[in-house]
């Protein structure tokens, strides 16, 4: 709220100090010579920049991308099996941990007997969506991982309700698009190598486009 | 123009003209008001440089921008403020909803926050993401210059085709034909 | 050359509460057993006299108000209870009042003439639960709009009720003029933002000019009021975090630490050393981004330009390494309670190392455009000043306080994660203008790398990212495909979320313009009963017009950049 001017200083107690002690100008720094040396900076980069000794900082997108990590939280993809059926079980614990509660599924019996529940509806609302990586943590299947992909942009809202045919896209098929997801630093190599013929997620997708999936 | 020439070579090439130099230099009006807002800074710095896009002249006064960029929150406190600046831009006009918590509320579901800022005006491209990275509010542009595009043909051939309509050009046009 | 004062002193010589307490009849104070911190759950009346008291006598001073804010409890007869966080500079020692009030006499007293600071937080305290602050000079609503009915962080209140803010509501400017001055005649008010980029796109400003001279301003805010408190009520623990990233975006990381730590002093569960290891140097990136987009967009106001290219490029090269840490750039959730979101990429050395060979030139080459630069020195020098003793009266803390020469920092003051273990210096000027604010951020900076040096230097501790406890970690993913408790386990903490036992807690960090605290309240379900954030700049914001008034136009849109005032944090 404002103030007037004349302020009734109220007696504070402490040892702090009650006047400030501004910087003071050298003759030097009133002169405006020190200009001259801002002025070098910008000639060096201006004349670096035009003979091409400074690296270029521009990412020229979309032709060139930048180099995210593997763990780049995106675009979702649903996993598949390798006969190409998706390999979430309508768990439910994606759309409990989704602190935006935009994820909607539609559980339903799963044909095969050894496959409990599948999800007849599995949506996301991308414009609900923070991208905070809970749903991948919470999966117990690795069945909803995130991608690379960040070009989206939709035209209404009724566009940006993804649902299990956008998601299953077949972002999979490159390692390099694969963004955050979990990871087993700790695994030894025995199983990482059952973990691979369980997971792997790259080779499931291809696996299951051979199949005409 | 129209009435000086009538429909001749020189108001289509005009127009043509016109056409090419509104899509490539959009000037956008930054609503920016959280952390959409810093994203937004990230994408006219050096890094992204939007001006490659022709949208580096950023106007903070809406009678001059063609775009306006809603990036950040918008609450109810806020919305008369929002609703006036759109009222105050001139046609043509785009709105680009950057952001969650512009498009739809984000994840506050709450008590003073907006479920997205198409409850008083209209959007023609909505980037998700929270916030989206420049490079997903880049594509949202090039998304927003090829509708453009797409509604100055269609509106181009409802108008050959000898269904003159008043000419809507931006949101209104967009939400009739996505 | 600044000073480099020491920090506070550690030791509390000549402290005495219990001085104070023997001033006041036996059972007015009583003091709370089992709680975290010091507390005296005091009587409404004393409350005035009491505060006075722990302000002035040289066995307490009390000086720093550090923050105010209330609790909801419908089923107790006494329904509301009012906290107070009180923080003495020289003795280095912390007290909480609690005062209880009825809701059909739901009337604290005022103490804005003991702390100015307390202002803000006792509008919000209105505008939040409805109690009526007796002698408040303009008790009105601070963050929600003037069209809202009822007080939302009330139990009862739906967490998705809205009202609609109609145009003939929206506030109109209030101005205290000076003596003298009894109208607005032949004076001109301008009205600048909540939109306009001078103002940071969230704040509104409300000036009365004399010539180019401000006699009066009123400010606005809650633009950008997000419910963060009461989301945190409807949400679990571990789902608060992405809520917390968007506090202070800037430095979306420390809030994560801040938040975190608080939970875990709940639970009694310690961070692994490479979790904390990573956290102290993460923050202090953090801490580096949001110093450079701070003095970045202050000079932008001031109209140099080029500086923002600078300063951006680091921030740039800093959402490299916090993106491959977490896979977000801005909004980093990259903690998690008990640990990190996953363990450390393999090359996070390698890229820190380079970030710290990077960083410095960008920081001198904007030295060298501004330190000695005359119309920079002509626009910063002595505007907006304020003297250590009045900030510490308004509330200030973190970089703008040590501008204005009281050093205090949290990171010396109780020092938490790895910053005791490491040797770097509090900087402090004693300007208290925006040029001293702006120069304090770069002083920071480079303390900033040279703690990052030291612990690269360490090496990284070994060991796993989070504390291996089923009850609040998730297992890994690779028990919890091969192990049926650990399935069991990673189930029930995601349906019924972390169980944090009945309790209170309150933690504070360094964030980038000051103390960060969250006081958390459970009562032992999977949500928070209550989650307080302690908003640096709320205190700092609010001591905005006294700041201006008084300086030209011109001026008050610098001081706006240098005081690093973070929307999202401002009103959470």
């Amino acid at each position: 709220m404002s103030q007037p001017i004349a302020q009734t200083t109220t007696p504070v107690a402490g040892p702090h100090p009650t006047e400030t002690r501004p910087y003071r100008q050298s003759l030097y720094e009133k002169s405006y010579l020190p200009l001259l040396g801002g002025m070098l900076v910008t000639i060096r980069h201006f004349f670096k920049n035009i003979f091409g000794l400074n690296k270029s900082y521009t990412i020229e997108y979309p032709e060139e991308r930048r180099d995210y990590s593997h763990r780049f939280r995106g675009h979702h993809i649903l996993t598949t099996r390798p006969d190409g059926s998706v390999r979430c079980v309508a768990c439910f614990l994606c759309a409990q941990n989704c602190p935006a509660e935009c994820i909607h599924i539609e559980a339903g019996e799963h044909p095969d007997v050894n496959i409990e529940k599948y999800p007849v509806v599995y949506e996301i609302d991308m414009l609900r969506c923070v991208f905070c990586g809970y749903c991948v943590d919470a999966c117990p299947e690795e069945a909803i991982i995130m991608s690379n992909n960040y070009d989206m942009a939709y035209f209404t809202r009724d566009q940006s309700i993804v649902g299990k045919s956008d998601l299953m896209k077949p972002y999979t098929f490159d390692e390099n698009l694969l963004g955050y997801r979990p990871s087993f630093p700790e695994e030894d190599v025995k199983r990482a190598q059952m973990r691979r013929g369980a997971f792997d997620l790259v080779a499931a997708a291809k696996q299951a486009q051979a199949n005409g999936g | 123009m129209n009435k000086m020439f009538g429909e001749s070579w020189v108001t289509t090439t005009f127009e043509t003209l016109e056409d090419w130099a509104q899509r490539n230099s959009f000037w956008p009006f930054p609503f920016g008001t959280a952390c959409c807002a810093i994203e937004f800074m990230g994408t006219v710095s050096s890094h992204y440089d939007v001006s490659r896009f022709g949208s580096e002249v950023v106007r903070f006064s809406p009678r001059q921008s063609d775009v306006l960029l809603v990036a950040g929150t918008i609450n109810d406190k806020m919305a008369p403020v929002l609703k006036k600046i759109y009222d105050q831009m001139a046609e043509p006009r785009w709105v680009i909803s950057m952001g969650a918590c512009a498009c739809s509320g984000g994840f506050y579901r709450s008590y003073h926050v907006m479920q997205g800022i198409d409850e008083i005006i209209p959007v023609d491209v909505y980037v998700p993401g929270c916030p989206p990275t420049p490079e997903g509010l880049i594509y949202g542009i090039l998304q927003l210059k090829e509708k453009v595009v797409r509604d100055r043909k269609k509106l181009a051939a409802r108008s050959a085709q000898g269904r003159p309509e008043k000419e809507t050009t931006g949101a209104h046009a967009g939400s009739a034909t996505a | 050359m600044p000073t480099l004062a020491p920090p506070p002193p550690e030791t509390r010589v000549g402290y005495d509460l219990d001085a104070v307490r023997a001033k006041f009849p036996a059972g007015s104070i009583t003091t709370q057993e089992g709680a975290p911190w010091p507390t005296w759950i005091v009587r409404r009346e004393i409350l005035v006299d009491l505060a006075r008291e722990l302000r002035d006598n040289p066995a307490t001073r009390l000086d720093l108000f550090v923050d105010l804010f209330g609790v909801d409890y419908p089923d107790r007869a006494e329904r509301f209870e009012v906290v107070y966080n009180l923080y003495s500079l020289p003795f280095h020692a912390r007290l909480f009042l609690k005062v209880a009030v009825r809701e059909d006499d739901a009337v604290v007293p005022s103490l804005v003439k003991i702390w100015k600071g307390v202002d803000w937080f006792e509008r919000e305290l209105y505008d939040m639960f409805g109690l009526h602050v007796e002698g408040h000079p303009h008790l009105r609503r601070i963050l929600c709009h003037e069209g809202f009915q009822g007080h939302p962080l009330r139990k009862d209140y739906d967490a998705a009720r809205r009202w609609i803010l109609t145009e003939d509501k929206i506030y109109k400017p209030h101005f205290d003029l000076p003596d003298g001055e009894d109208d607005l005649f032949e004076r001109m008010t301008i009205n600048i933002g909540p939109s306009h980029p001078a103002m940071h796109g969230t704040f509104r400003l409300m000036a009365v000019l004399d010539g180019e001279t401000i006699i009066a301003s009123d400010i606005e805010i809650g633009y950008l009021h997000r419910c963060f408190e009461k989301m945190a009520e409807t949400h679990n623990w571990q789902q608060v975090i992405p809520y917390t990233d968007r506090l202070n975006y800037c430095s979306a990381f420390i809030n994560n630490v801040g938040y975190c730590k608080t939970v875990e002093k709940m639970l009694g569960v310690e961070a692994p050393p490479k979790a904390v290891w990573a956290r102290t140097i993460l923050s202090e990136f953090s801490r580096i981004m949001d110093h450079c987009v701070c003095n970045g967009t202050t000079l932008v106001d001031a109209g140099a330009l080029t500086n923002f290219w600078y300063m951006f490029q680091i921030r740039e090269e800093i959402y490299g390494l916090l993106e491959s840490v977490c896979g977000a750039r801005l909004t980093v959730s990259a903690c998690r309670i008990g640990g990190l979101i996953q363990n450390l990429p393999p090359d996070f050395e390698a890229r820190c190392r380079t970030l710290l060979t990077m960083i410095p030139p960008f920081i001198k080459d904007v030295e060298d455009l501004v330190d000695k630069n005359r119309i920079w020195l002509d626009r910063s020098v002595g505007i907006a000043s304020i003297t250590g003793a009045e900030a510490v009266n308004w509330g200030w803390t973190g970089p703008c306080l040590r501008a204005s020469g009281v050093a205090y920092d949290v990171r010396k003051a109780y020092p938490y994660d790895l910053y005791d273990t490491v040797e770097w210096e509090v900087p402090v000027l004693y300007g208290g203008d925006v040029y001293d604010r702006y120069r304090i951020r770069m002083l920071e900076i480079r303390q900033s790398l040279s703690i990052i040096r030291q612990l690269l230097d360490r090496g990284m501790p070994e060991g796993p990212h989070i504390v291996d406890d089923p009850h609040v970690a998730l297992p890994s993913k690779d028990a919890c495909y091969n192990q049926m408790e650990a399935m069991i386990y990673h189930f029930k903490l995601i349906m019924d979320g972390i169980q944090v036992p009945a309790g209170e807690a309150y933690t504070m960090v360094e964030g980038a313009n000051g103390e960060l605290g969250f006081y958390a309240i459970s009562d032992g379900t999977g949500k928070p009963y209550r989650l307080h954030c302690r908003p640096p700049c709320f205190p700092i914001f609010s001591t905005f017009p006294q700041l201006i008034n008084g300086g030209s136009l011109s001026d008050s849109i610098v001081s706006l950049g240098g005081l690093n005032v973070i929307a999202g944090e401002l009103e959470r």
